[in-house]
């Protein structure tokens, strides 16, 4: 089972600190200083209505839209969850559109070339933008490490077993006293 | 890499943090586990840092001292030798010309610490010869301080924020946790899981409305009438607790007749509650074994506040939920160390340790202390007396430390009208503000991070916070204490420490409630609440103990009023009422964390006003557009939030922003007792503009222009 971030509503406080951990976690060796309005570009969104504050994210699909439309196979399952191959990506969109759950977006990052050991900026190149559970990133996604209420979590196989586990065993206490037919 | 242990700078929640620092820089900031975060941080714990590298985003950082030789000149960097004799002989020339009560101070409730404030109030009581010293609790928590004095006998929280989560039930009244202390709110997220009521009573679907098993919306400046009628179901249900009111309780009876005609019935066209709600939500307070009381600004920036915070403090108490763990009243103090300015006694009508002005033996033990023949017995001047003091020509010097009063103060027009009339405004801060555009004298100082202090959190914690770097090399800055410790001995009253231990302990041997309250018991994670008179006591989470209240007669006074409404009406011209509210991302006059990169890239000029649908579709206002909200005193732009989470009638702002200032259009209306002003009630109204290319433009232009004029003047 592909692993994703699970966000409870009833314990988010809508404060975004996720957001920003989600950017400086894949901002390289770049400090807090290097962030900016114009760039500021979190893969997950806390979102607001009246009823609900809640941070919302990649699922990291088992039959991905987005891996079933992207017509460069830039899209992959790899290491339990969905992964995008940057250097594949044409910035075409069809994954935006294909996702849901709006939890991928196309941006363009400015690129940069090599030639004879001198790197030079060389336009802007597009990325599909999205969760990747801080797969660079030791001790595992940067946003849950920061939430101050813990409402996010990361669900792999074992977590997902041990939740329902814990509702089966609740909903079997719940008919223990139901009268006999 | 290093780690020093230090305390958020922000909020009043008291969270400890690690700050990571390399090569004399910091670097990051990570949780450390202090008594009440237990090593979470909300995002300006976790980003709120970087001012500390003087990034400018938004203002920068003073690094020496300035003096404008006269009105209209420039300022001008000189040395501290200067600026110390400049300033000392024109203080003196006043206070010898008018007298001692026509200069104004200020303690600061921020990053500078209890021992500074210490400093501060001293400087102004053995120096200067006055009590005109106040904090920004007067535009804050004042109100909480006024009312629990008189019914408790102690202005502060009652109990822990620890103790939030073991409490069976919670009133949220006028508090949003969420925005102001999202510490704070995980406590009350904790009491939910482990099956707490949760009743708010917002006129906004505040984060804690959602997960509350009663919501209140209450009409804006209606609080009076809803505690009232809590109280009335509470006595003619027979829900309250007779024995703990005979016998731990005065002033039942007038209480009693005075709640008598405020039924839930009779306040529903006040609150717009339907009676039924009311009832059911003061029954699941008064049901639970143990319940808390949580205000915050909802409560006290009106100007009927001292009466509300009275008449929770009465609901507490005649429902017996005082002097014992977990239950008790509230009041969660913003900024970080309010809580100390007022423990420190930078508050016009007491001394360091709560002893009141007019208490003639206090004033004896401070004056043989101080080396003094005296110290002034009238209260002196609040913070929202300045500017009508100012008029009167009573006031003619301010020396304003570590505050930002042409940012924070209600109806901004007058404050700057009044303070050109000044002859010697003195600023002592880390940042230019827009108060230190106009000073006469700049006195720059180390920020948090660059000195250590005592900081007092919002439950009366005492925590240390430690040096984590020096200030640049070129910065030429002093501590706090030492900068009053040079105005001291220039006006002829030596004045020296060596550090801020050497305080801290000048101060305990002055004050009972801290005496115990050690540097060593405060080492690291240490925390110790006051009351701690001894070096045996560990400190005090809840007050109260056996029932006996800090009140002259020893039992908690009982208090209710008639409701009151707001000063300022709504009508045809101005239709909505102006709340004015907090931001999570950004504290107090945004000086700090408008410098923080990670806090201005979530929120930036021009701020917004929160509107709901009905009303943007009423005045043809488009969600995240540009619009002029205005007042009788002012107009400002702004974006439009529209948002279903707010009342229609009611537009709401946050007070950081330099552009969209709210308080260039709040009212100067006071509680009569705290002097707090009514930052929650002003009547204004929002115009769409209609071209918006030109109006974003503009933004762009007053903004720039604005920091550039400030990196001048800093750069002078």
């Amino acid at each position: 089972m592909n692993r994703f971030i699970f966000a409870e509503p009833s314990k988010c406080i809508g404060c975004r600190t996720c957001e920003v951990a989600c950017v400086l976690s894949h901002s390289g060796a770049a400090g807090v200083e290097a962030l900016s309005s114009a760039s500021f570009a979190p893969r997950l969104r806390v979102v607001k209505s009246q009823e609900i504050s809640v941070p919302v994210t990649c699922r990291h699909c088992e039959d991905a839209p987005c891996v079933n439309a992207c017509p460069n196979a830039a899209i992959v399952y790899r290491n339990n969850s969905v992964q995008v191959l940057q250097d594949r990506c044409v910035g075409c969109k069809t994954c935006v559109m294909a996702c849901p759950f709006g939890a991928m977006d196309v941006i363009n990052v400015p690129a940069t070339k090599t030639y004879a050991g001198v790197t030079l900026t060389h336009g802007l190149k597009a990325e599909a933008h999205k969760c990747d559970l801080c797969a660079e990133r030791e001790l595992g996604p940067a946003c849950i490490s920061v939430c101050p209420t813990k409402a996010l979590h990361v669900f792999d196989r074992a977590a997902m077993d041990l939740t329902l586990r814990r509702r089966q065993e609740r909903a079997a206490l719940e008919a223990a006293g139901t009268p006999s037919l | 890499m290093e780690k020093v242990i230090t305390v958020c700078p922000y909020c009043g929640s008291g969270c400890k943090i690690n700050l990571l620092v390399k090569n004399g820089k910091v670097v990051g900031a990570e949780g450390a586990n202090g008594v009440t975060n237990q090593g979470e941080l909300c995002l300006k714990g976790y980003y709120g840092w970087d001012f500390l590298n003087d990034t400018k985003l938004l203002t920068p950082r003073l690094k020496r001292p300035m003096i404008r030789r006269q009105r209209g000149a420039e300022l001008e960097a000189v040395s501290w030798d200067e600026a110390i004799d400049f300033a000392a002989s024109r203080l003196k020339a006043i206070k010898e010309k008018y007298g001692p009560d026509s200069i104004m101070l200020t303690g600061s409730s921020r990053g500078t610490g209890n021992e500074s404030n210490y400093v501060a109030q001293k400087f102004a009581r053995a120096v200067i010869g006055t009590n005109n010293i106040d904090c920004c609790a007067r535009v804050c928590h004042g109100p909480s301080v006024a009312g629990l004095m008189v019914t408790l006998g102690n202005g502060a929280m009652s109990n822990s924020i620890c103790e939030i989560e073991d409490t069976k039930c919670i009133l949220v009244f006028g508090y949003n946790a969420a925005d102001s202390h999202p510490i704070v709110a995980r406590r009350i997220l904790k009491a939910k899981e482990k099956g707490a009521k949760i009743i708010v009573c917002d006129p906004r679907i505040i984060e804690t409305a959602r997960i509350a098993d009663l919501y209140l919306p209450l009409k804006n400046g209606s609080n009076m009438a809803l505690v009232n009628a809590f109280a009335n179901v509470l006595i003619n249900e027979n829900l309250y607790k007779p024995d703990f009111v005979a016998n731990y309780a005065e002033g039942f009876e007038e209480y009693k007749a005075m709640v008598a005609k405020y039924t839930p019935e009779y306040t529903a066209e006040i609150t717009g509650l339907d009676p039924q709600l009311v009832r059911e939500a003061i029954r699941m307070y008064a049901a639970a074994p143990s319940a808390t009381i949580l205000w915050g600004m909802g409560v006290t920036q009106w100007g009927q506040a001292v009466d509300v915070v009275k008449g929770l403090s009465s609901l507490a108490t005649i429902t017996g939920n005082l002097a014992r763990p977990n239950v008790g009243v509230g009041p969660v103090r913003g900024q970080n160390n309010v809580q100390g300015a007022c423990d420190m006694g930078a508050l016009p009508n007491t001394l360091p340790g709560y002893y009141y002005v007019t208490d003639a033996a206090a004033r004896e033990k401070f004056a043989k202390a101080w080396g003094v023949p005296s110290i002034p017995a009238e209260k002196g001047y609040g913070l929202t007396d300045v500017p009508h003091k100012i008029h009167e020509g009573k006031l003619k010097a301010n020396y304003i430390f570590g505050e930002d009063p042409l940012q924070t103060e209600p109806d901004l027009g007058m404050m700057r009208r009044e303070f050109e009339k000044l002859e010697l405004i003195i600023v002592q801060d880390i940042f230019m503000t827009k108060t230190a555009m106009v000073a006469d004298v700049i006195f720059p100082a180390t920020s948090w991070g660059e000195h250590e202090n005592v900081f007092s959190s919002a439950d009366r914690g005492f925590q240390r916070c430690y040096k984590a770097i020096d200030p640049p090399a070129d910065y030429d800055v002093k501590h706090d204490w030492e900068i009053h410790s040079l105005m001291a001995t220039a006006m002829g009253y030596p004045m020296h420490y060596n550090n801020a231990q050497e305080i801290w302990d000048e101060l305990r041997g002055l004050c009972h409630l801290y005496a115990g309250a050690t540097y060593e018991k405060m080492a690291g994670l240490g925390y110790v609440q006051w009351p701690c008179e001894t070096e045996e006591d560990p400190g005090t989470p809840w007050l109260y103990k056996g029932n006996k209240f800090d009140t002259p007669s020893g039992k908690a006074l009982l208090f209710a009023a008639e409701w009151r409404a707001p000063l300022e009406k709504v009508d045809a011209d101005y239709p909505l009422g102006l709340c004015t509210v907090r931001e999570v991302g950004h504290y107090s006059c945004r000086s700090m964390t408008g410098n923080c990169s990670a806090l201005q890239t979530l929120a930036d000029e021009p701020g917004f006003v929160q509107i709901h649908p009905d009303d943007a579709r009423k005045f043809g206002i488009a969600d995240q557009s540009l619009v002029w909200v205005s007042s009788r005193r002012g107009k400002v732009i702004t974006r439009a939030n529209v948002n279903d989470r707010v009342n229609a009638g009611a537009v709401y702002m946050t007070y950081q922003w330099w552009i969209g200032a709210c308080n260039e259009l709040t009212v100067d209306h006071l509680d009569p007792i705290s002097k707090t002003p009514e930052y929650k009630y002003s009547a204004v109204k929002v115009e769409a503009i209609a071209d918006q290319v030109w109006a974003e433009n503009h933004v762009v232009e007053v903004y720039g222009k604005m920091k550039s004029d400030m990196r001048k003047a800093a750069l002078a």
